[in-house]
């Protein structure tokens, strides 16, 4: 039993989470290093969900923005309007995210919408929420609204330290991964993948292309909305600059790169990408502005030049290359053991 | 018992803007029949298809399917009902598996328990053993309609439309679909229909053929009869001038 469960994978998997736990520990008393990190995992979360409709459903969502702005919207303004604990705030912002996915996810998938076409209107999505709310004053129109301050509150959700935020952020990513990694083993996660390859093919096999992509579709919302209450909590404000297309884009960008559809994949790309990114900021934003933004770009371009199918298939083809390397390694050592 | 009709097409119509593709058509299939579609390039047998499979709307008719009118339903309710189908142009999974693309037509009547043994059963039925964890995107042709039939019959269906099945293979893997076909059809009671351009299988395999010119169906009948039709050699050789 002890043995089935301490394959080398496991192995791994277990070392990662225990690094992920005791990391703000280690670093704690840097911020920088910090914030960073909880960065990498905000995109990571949103990138790993948006793999659940992007990456198995073949459908290229770039509303990630507006689900995050809903999210954040609601949490913030039940804290600043009702004085509701973000603890109820952030389910509930999942919910709205939801909801708002299912009405205009419905009759999008009714009506066939795909490819660039869905691209679009999910984009657009992101565009208008961003006028509306500007122009909705009751929820602030395009005032910053403060949350309350404290220096730890955990009713508030305000800390002046990263690490709370880095541990739930943290939670949803596991969350995310977990759903991926379960969701593709299941009817769903067939149908999805069916659908992102021929949906005509896959209806008539039986699959219900509007309800598997809802599904998918709401699931995701339900993700980046909780996110987008953590992230108000975060940055201790709101605003209609959070309805933003190109955080929406990079989601995108994250799930691609990372590779399609391979549950890890958004998370290396965004551990890679968006730590290369501030990493690129810090050293050349100095020296000519924006250049950063250029060399990421051309790091892309790279990217989808030479590994189209993503990050993680990279990965994938280096584990396997020292797998193979260790494997010839002890066989040589058997072989000379048994010569003996 | 196999006389009923499984499949009742009435006066079944579509226009693509003045093209009239498919043209006042009625025809109906009876329980475990193998029927043959045939009729040269651009007669609208693929169109028919897709309005008997929900794929498109027809403009006007009716279409019955186990005395349920399934006309303006989806395709997957109608694969639900029990009828699926293969497309002239292989639909791949191309990122999936041979064994996952099966997957995806057992799951139309199994669930998460029954339909690895589902899955097992097909890709034994259908000679995928071999090929079953190759990705769809690295296959043949030949392989490639293989799959598409295998994931059709593990949706469950009691009727398959094959649409050219047999194109582009070979006389020994043509013989082998065809034992495949009759093996289904006589074991497993399934109801074929079949548009076909190779007359050998067409010939071979159906007691039942359908000749569709134009949008109109022109003959129907037994091979024989078929054979020796004036409307069908014309439509398919031309006029004879000289007569």
């Amino acid at each position: 039993m002890l043995k089935k469960i301490s394959t080398p994978k496991n192995l791994l998997l277990l070392g990662i989470i225990l690094f992920t736990l005791v990391l703000p520990l280690v670093i704690g008393s840097n911020q920088y290093v910090l914030v960073l990190t909880t960065t990498v995992i905000l995109f990571g979360v949103m990138a790993t969900s948006w793999n659940l409709i992007g990456g198995l459903g073949g459908q290229l969502d770039l509303a990630a923005g507006a689900y995050l702005g809903l999210g954040a919207f609601t949490t913030g303004t039940l804290l600043t309007r009702w004085n509701i604990t973000p603890w109820v705030g952030m389910p509930l912002s999942g919910l709205v995210a939801a909801g708002v996915a299912a009405l205009i996810g419905a009759p999008l998938f009714r009506f066939r919408v795909r490819g660039v076409w869905y691209a679009l209107s999910s984009s657009a999505l992101v565009q208008v929420l961003y006028t509306a709310f500007m122009m909705w004053s009751s929820v602030g129109g395009p005032m910053d609204q403060y949350l309350p301050r404290y220096d730890a509150s955990f009713y508030y959700l305000r800390y002046n330290t990263y690490a709370p935020y880095y541990y739930i952020l943290l939670m949803l990513l596991y969350i995310a991964l977990y759903l991926n990694y379960y969701i593709r083993g299941t009817r769903l996660g067939f149908q999805l993948m069916a659908l992102g390859e021929s949906e005509e093919a896959a209806e008539v096999l039986g699959v219900n292309a509007r309800n598997s992509k809802l599904k998918a579709l709401m699931i995701y919302a339900y993700l980046v909305g909780v996110t987008g209450g953590v992230y108000t909590c975060l940055f201790g404000y709101y605003h209609p600059r959070f309805f933003d297309s190109n955080m929406s884009t990079e989601v995108a960008i994250l799930g691609i790169v990372g590779g399609l559809g391979i549950p890890y994949g958004p998370l290396l790309a965004a551990a890679v990408l968006v730590r290369g990114r501030e990493l690129l900021r810090a050293n050349l934003g100095t020296v000519v502005e924006r250049s950063s933004m250029a060399v990421y770009a051309v790091i892309l371009v790279v990217i989808a030049l030479f590994r189209p199918s993503g990050l993680a298939v990279l990965a994938g083809d280096i584990y396997r290359a020292i797998r193979l390397r260790f494997a010839k390694d002890t066989y040589v050592k058997s072989a000379d053991s048994a010569g003996d | 018992m196999s006389n009923l009709p499984i499949l009742q097409v009435i006066n079944l119509s579509k226009k693509f803007g003045n093209l009239v593709a498919v043209n006042n058509v009625s025809f109906q299939v009876n329980s475990g029949e193998i029927v043959g579609l045939i009729g040269p390039n651009g007669a609208g047998k693929t169109t028919l298809f897709n309005l008997v499979t929900g794929l498109e709307q027809p403009d006007s008719g009716k279409v019955f399917f186990k005395g349920t009118e399934i006309t303006h339903m989806a395709p997957y309710q109608i694969c639900q009902l029990g009828m699926s189908r293969t497309f002239q142009i292989a639909q791949t999974f191309s990122s999936m598996t041979v064994s996952e693309a099966v997957r995806v037509g057992a799951y139309n009547r199994c669930d998460e328990k029954t339909v690895i043994a589902k899955v097992n059963e097909i890709v034994n039925l259908c000679n995928l053993e071999a090929i079953r964890d190759i990705k769809c995107g690295e296959l043949s042709l030949v392989q490639l309609r293989r799959v598409e039939l295998a994931r059709a019959i593990a949706t469950g269906a009691e009727m398959l439309l094959l649409d050219e099945a047999g194109a582009g293979l070979t006389a020994i893997e043509l013989a082998e679909l065809m034992r495949l076909l009759s093996r289904l059809n006589s074991e497993a009671g399934l109801t074929l229909c079949v548009v076909e351009h190779v007359m050998q299988m067409v010939m071979g395999l159906c007691p039942h053929i359908l000749v569709l010119d134009s949008g109109v169906l022109i003959a129907e009948g037994v091979p024989d009869e078929i054979r020796r039709n004036s409307d069908v050699i014309e439509a398919y050789l031309g006029v004879r001038e000289l007569e």
